[in-house]
């Protein structure tokens, strides 16, 4: 069973705890080995940045540097925000000798080294290419049939350019849906932003940018929104109700973690991919 | 004896790490800001704000709330035919207007931002309810009162630890940073 | 050191001037080079003016000088100059030295000293060496008379027909089944509004009628050996299935074959054409062709519809591909250009939104002989739309995709807008960056259509979209764009989208050019030897670039480097021969060891294996004299006449000063 480095990020072990037991749950079902990194850091998501630019990679280093010590290849992300962080600064790291200096030179106070020298995933990137969707397919014994799902990738999942082709209509996350039996829709927002912080800084333009992916996903005939990012998922399901009070809208559209979609097909029991009961309901109506 | 730079030199210099090209080569073609999902809340959509850098029109750029609701989501980034990191130079605004303390008032970003990485420091690990005190203060009592529903909602569901989380080698972590910026407490 | 020779420092203005002293050069040439045989050393502002290049011829005729060394500026400029004032002063040109003391010194260095010092140097290592030239003959090659013309475009007709009117025999070779290209396709042609096709198709008939010209349709170049006035060309006539010689071009295979084909080509998707068929009524030559891959036939062995219904029994289904070899001497590559694909622009929605069109797509809708009978209407092939929105730069002035301007595109988008509100009466918006429109008749044609109207919205397009947020998006396409002009961000809904793609070299180009011996630039457009000078032709002798194989252009562009091309063509053949360049390499037949590395080595496939007598032998028409040859071959066989070994050591040893007395060594 391969092993991979695995960075769950803050917003899993809080707010978006159904998406790391999900993970687990899903990984142990694909034989997909996670190793939690001891005694990562918060990745900084957007936050960092504003403030200092060097100090933001330095934390991001420290969590690459951890993943080195380990001898494991692969360093896995379930947040888009902690994946491309990672991503972005491992490129650099391997890039720039004088940054890769000046970092090492502050990772020495906890006695670490980091060369750039991780293959930095996100979580789906594993399943889809690592795993295969055949396997994926063939272990699904309880397809989604029926479940319109809108695969939401949001933003910092294809953007900015990584190693992925296509960053304006990328198709995987449509191919592991159709994989597990769930009927993926085409919408055009599917990469559009969530507003990501600025839930907190500026709700009224986040609200607005929810909206529209809202507006979009149920009017193409979405019953279900799919993600891959704990911020997107806040950002859709917990403030639908405040954009209904905006816009005047009536949403309640069900917003789950690509991992607890997976977990139903394979079969994982209810309570170790945290689906919640209405959901359940949801996903037993429309499947045979 | 210390060069005075142009405004958009120092930008310029901000933008390390960015792998895109100049802002000068900008064509004002306008993609960008036609693409921006949060371009209706900015005062000058992110061409204008290139404009107003190279015409190094420093008061006119800080006082717009532009960069700061910039959500970098990269759209911009990756469809501009110049080939600019131009989410990358709304980092650099951002920073810029830290490291000045010029920024439009009532913004609730720097704030947010600054408190953030006081929480990293002293933490090593984020938590929301440490985050709130920063911004709660600017909302309405009705908004206020929502959010603390909303919170008792998560932890009672689980979702909340009442407590936050610490990294084990804080210390290490703390003169670590302190190596890049003299921040957090060493002691 | 029986030679005399004579130095002439240029100062080439400030040029040279402004950092090397030139007087200083020029003095020290005369004193320490005089037991090398330096008799005069002279210094002057212009060396290649007329009175510069007189200084020379006198000292020639009155110093009896056999050898002549000029420091000034790089021999790509003046090489030639100065050998003639040579031998116009009777010295054997190739007596004649010309050493860069600009390119390779005063413009590259900023201390003075050390680039005066430099600039002895390379004088001592130009008399040096000069010691060693020989006098030389150009070579002399007959040119055969007849050319080949490559694409049967306007670039293309144009310049066969200038060759043929001139008396001379062309050959031109078409790979679609018939000549016109993309401009047979156009609808009309800015800034006149002419149609397309009835200016073209004279051209076309003068072409498929004239008696000079042997018109080679469906058929491809293989192979091009030889040299300049020499060349012979290997041509694939493609099976047409159709005996040309019975065929009287009735049409009724076309009429009666049942297999429908959609039309890449021609049609650009839009429309249908069968598996036997003319691709447009006008075509020239009037024979259909069988598309085998398509048809009935040959994929199960039945139908042969239009081998019942011919009347004169011209169809033949055992026709073969037919490899013919023809003697040209010179070659002119129109070949044309590609569409961008705009599909590697997703949020433009091609291909996923139905009623967005491309370029060439519209044209197909507009012209009256196109598949909806120039009736501009929706995929629906009904609908009539209300609003129009025309795209300015699809794939163009982009690092993501062509960062080049397709100069065309500005032109064309105009006319779009012109013909959409001729034959619609809709509100058409175009969105530009820039509105590019430098030539004849070009800007008063955007002020035509500012006053029809036209919307105009400076901002590149960011998407094009089905999303409908207001009641009015609903069911209509939506482009999203930032007014510049007023900096906001604008949804404008529309019925139809034309994007105004990019011209892009054509996919096989550098396959092509590596036929005929010449290069692509990275964008793969061909290379022209000089890019403001010398437009037509390539590095290559013999082989020229005419239209937009040479880089994006209109048709009066396309036209003029057509007949400019042709101009250069006939020059050459007026001639009767041309002299070549005696720079070339040679190999010592005794020396050589017949080991073979020099053969692949060459660029110009210029070196032949004589499998008699195993040695390797230079074709000194070919040959281009640049010693990669002379480099490679481990025996040391093989040396240059102009670069020979004696020539460069000496050279070198004249630049590291080693050719001077001791005590005469500067500091």
């Amino acid at each position: 069973m391969k092993q991979y480095a695995y960075f769950p990020g803050c917003s899993l072990e809080s707010l978006s705890k159904n998406y790391n037991i999900s993970t687990q749950a899903v990984a142990a079902e694909l034989g997909v080995g996670l190793q939690e990194l001891e005694d990562w850091n918060c990745c900084g998501a957007t936050a960092y940045f504003p403030v200092d630019e060097l100090l933001a990679y330095t934390l991001v280093s420290r969590n690459l540097a951890i993943a080195e010590k380990t001898g494991l290849t692969d360093f896995v992300a379930p947040c888009s925000a902690c994946y491309k962080n990672a991503y972005a600064t491992n490129k650099y790291l391997k890039g720039d000798p004088d940054l890769l200096e000046h970092i090492n030179f502050a990772l020495e106070e906890d006695d670490l080294q980091v060369e750039g020298k991780m293959k930095v995933r996100h979580l789906i990137e594993v399943f889809i290419e690592d795993v295969g969707l055949e396997a994926i397919k063939e272990k699904t014994t309880n397809p989604l049939k029926g479940l319109r799902v809108a695969p939401y990738y949001g933003c910092q999942i294809v953007r900015p350019r990584k190693d992925k082709e296509d960053v304006e209509n990328p198709q995987f996350f449509e191919q592991l849906l159709s994989a597990i039996g769930a009927e993926p829709i085409d919408y055009a927002s599917k990469t559009r932003c969530c507003g990501g912080s600025l839930i907190i800084t500026n709700r009224k333009a986040a609200l607005d940018m929810v909206y529209k992916l809202l507006q979009d996903a149920v009017k193409s005939g979405a019953n279900v929104i799919a993600t891959t990012c704990p911020m997107c998922n806040v950002n859709v399901e917990v403030y639908q109700g405040q954009v209904n009070r905006e816009f005047g809208t009536n949403f309640s559209i069900p917003v789950v973690y690509f991992t607890q979609l997976m977990g139903m097909a394979l079969g994982v029991e209810p309570k170790r991919i945290g689906v919640s009961a209405s959901m359940l309901s949801l996903a037993q109506s429309t499947v045979g | 004896m210390a060069v005075e730079l142009s405004f958009s030199k120092e930008i310029e210099n901000m933008m390390y790490a960015s792998h895109g090209k100049p802002i000068k080569d900008c064509l004002q073609c306008g993609t960008c800001s036609g693409t921006c999902p949060a371009v209706e809340f900015m005062d000058n959509s992110p061409r204008e704000i290139i404009g107003l850098i190279r015409a190094d029109m420093r008061d006119d750029v800080m006082k717009s709330n532009t960069y700061w609701t910039c959500a970098s989501c990269y759209h911009c980034t990756v469809r501009c035919p110049a080939g600019i990191d131009i989410a990358d130079m709304m980092y650099s605004l951002k920073r810029y207007s830290m490291w000045k303390g010029t920024y439009k008032e009532g913004l609730l970003g720097p704030d947010f931002s600054e408190a953030f990485v006081k929480m990293i420091v002293n933490s090593g690990r984020s938590f929301e309810p440490i985050l709130a005190a920063t911004y709660l203060p600017k909302y309405s009592a009705g908004d206020i009162v929502r959010e603390g529903l909303m919170a008792t909602g998560l932890v009672l569901s689980g979702k909340m630890p009442l407590l936050p989380k610490k990294v084990k080698r804080l210390k290490n972590v703390q003169r670590m940073v302190r190596r890049i910026i003299p921040i957090g407490d060493t002691k | 050191m029986t030679e005399k020779i004579g130095v002439y420092v240029c100062h080439c203005g400030t040029n040279i001037a402004g950092v090397v002293n030139v007087a200083e050069v020029s003095t020290w040439a005369k004193d320490k080079l005089g037991e090398n045989g330096v008799v005069v050393s002279r210094d002057y502002k212009f060396m290649c003016s007329s009175l510069g290049q007189e200084l020379i011829q006198k000292d020639i005729k009155e110093l009896g000088l056999t050898r002549v060394v000029v420091a000034a500026c790089s021999p790509h400029l003046h090489e030639k100059t100065f050998r003639n004032a040579c031998k116009g002063a009777d010295l054997n040109p190739y007596l004649c030295e010309l050493v860069s003391i600009r390119e390779q010194d005063s413009w590259v260095h900023t201390d003075k000293v050390a680039a005066t010092e430099k600039a002895k140097a390379i004088v001592s290592g130009g008399v040096a060496r000069v010691e060693h030239h020989e006098a030389l003959t150009p070579l002399r090659v007959p040119i055969h008379p007849d050319s080949l013309v490559v694409g049967g475009g306007i670039a293309g007709i144009q310049a066969a027909l200038e060759i043929a009117d001139a008396g001379y025999h062309v050959y031109l070779v078409e790979r679609e089944p018939s000549i016109g290209g993309h401009m047979a396709q156009f609808d009309k042609t800015f800034p006149t509004l002419d149609c397309s096709a009835c200016i073209l198709t004279p051209k076309m008939v003068d072409v498929g009628n004239h008696p000079n010209i042997t018109l080679l349709t469906w058929s491809e170049v293989t192979k091009v050996d030889g040299f300049v006035g020499n060349f012979a060309v290997t041509i694939k006539k493609k099976a047409r299935y159709i005996k040309e010689a019975d065929c009287t071009g009735c049409g009724i295979c076309q009429e009666k074959c049942p297999k429908k084909v959609v039309d890449d080509v021609f049609e650009a998707g839009m429309g249908n054409r069968k598996a036997v068929y003319v691709p447009f009524p006008q075509a020239v030559p009037k024979y259909p062709v069988l598309d085998r891959p398509n048809c009935t036939y040959f994929i199960k062995g039945t139908c042969k519809a239009c081998e019942k219904f011919c009347p004169t029994g011209a169809i033949d289904f055992t026709q073969q591909d037919q490899d013919i070899t023809v003697q040209v001497g010179n070659i002119i590559l129109a070949t044309g250009w590609d569409l961008f694909d705009v599909k590697r622009i997703p949020q433009y929605g091609y291909g996923r939104l139905a009623n967005v069109f491309t370029s060439l797509e519209f044209e197909r809708l507009s012209n009256a002989a196109g598949p909806t009978g120039g009736n501009v209407v929706l995929r629906d092939g009904k609908t009539v739309p209300k609003t129009v929105g025309i795209v300015h730069c699809v794939g163009s002035r982009d690092q993501n995709y062509n960062p080049y301007c397709s100069a065309i595109c500005c032109m064309q988008s105009l006319k779009f807008a012109h013909l959409v509100h001729e034959k619609t009466g809709a509100e058409v918006y175009n969105f530009y960056i820039d509105i590019r429109t430098p030539s004849k008749g070009y800007e008063e044609f955007y002020q035509r259509l500012l006053e029809e109207g036209t919307h105009f919205v400076r901002g590149k397009v960011a998407e094009v979209s089905n999303v409908a947020r207001t009641p009015q998006e609903e069911g209509r396409l939506v482009v999203q764009v930032e007014d510049t002009l007023i900096g906001k961000q604008r949804r404008i809904p529309v019925d139809m989208v034309i994007l105004s793609a990019g011209l892009q070299a054509r996919h096989d180009a550098k396959e092509v050019g590596k036929l005929f011996g010449i290069s692509c630039s990275a964008d793969a457009w061909y290379i022209e030897r000089h890019p403001k000078l010398d437009p037509v032709a390539t590095m290559t002798e013999g082989v020229f670039i005419a239209g937009c194989a040479q880089g994006p252009k209109d048709i009066p562009a396309s036209v003029a480097q057509g007949a400019a091309a042709a101009a250069r063509v006939l020059g050459k053949i007026q001639q009767k021969e041309i002299a070549l360049e005696p720079v070339r390499a040679t190999v010592n037949a005794d020396a050589c060891s017949g080991c073979r590395i020099c053969n692949d080595l060459c660029p110009f496939n210029a070196i032949l294996f004589h499998e008699d007598t195993m040695v390797s032998e230079v074709n000194p028409a070919l040959c281009q004299g640049c010693g990669t040859c002379v480099a490679g071959c481990p025996a040391g066989a093989i040396s240059g006449t102009g670069f020979s070994n004696e020539q460069i050591l000496s050279q070198i040893e004249g630049l590291l000063l080693l050719n001077i007395k001791a005590e005469a060594v500067p500091a």
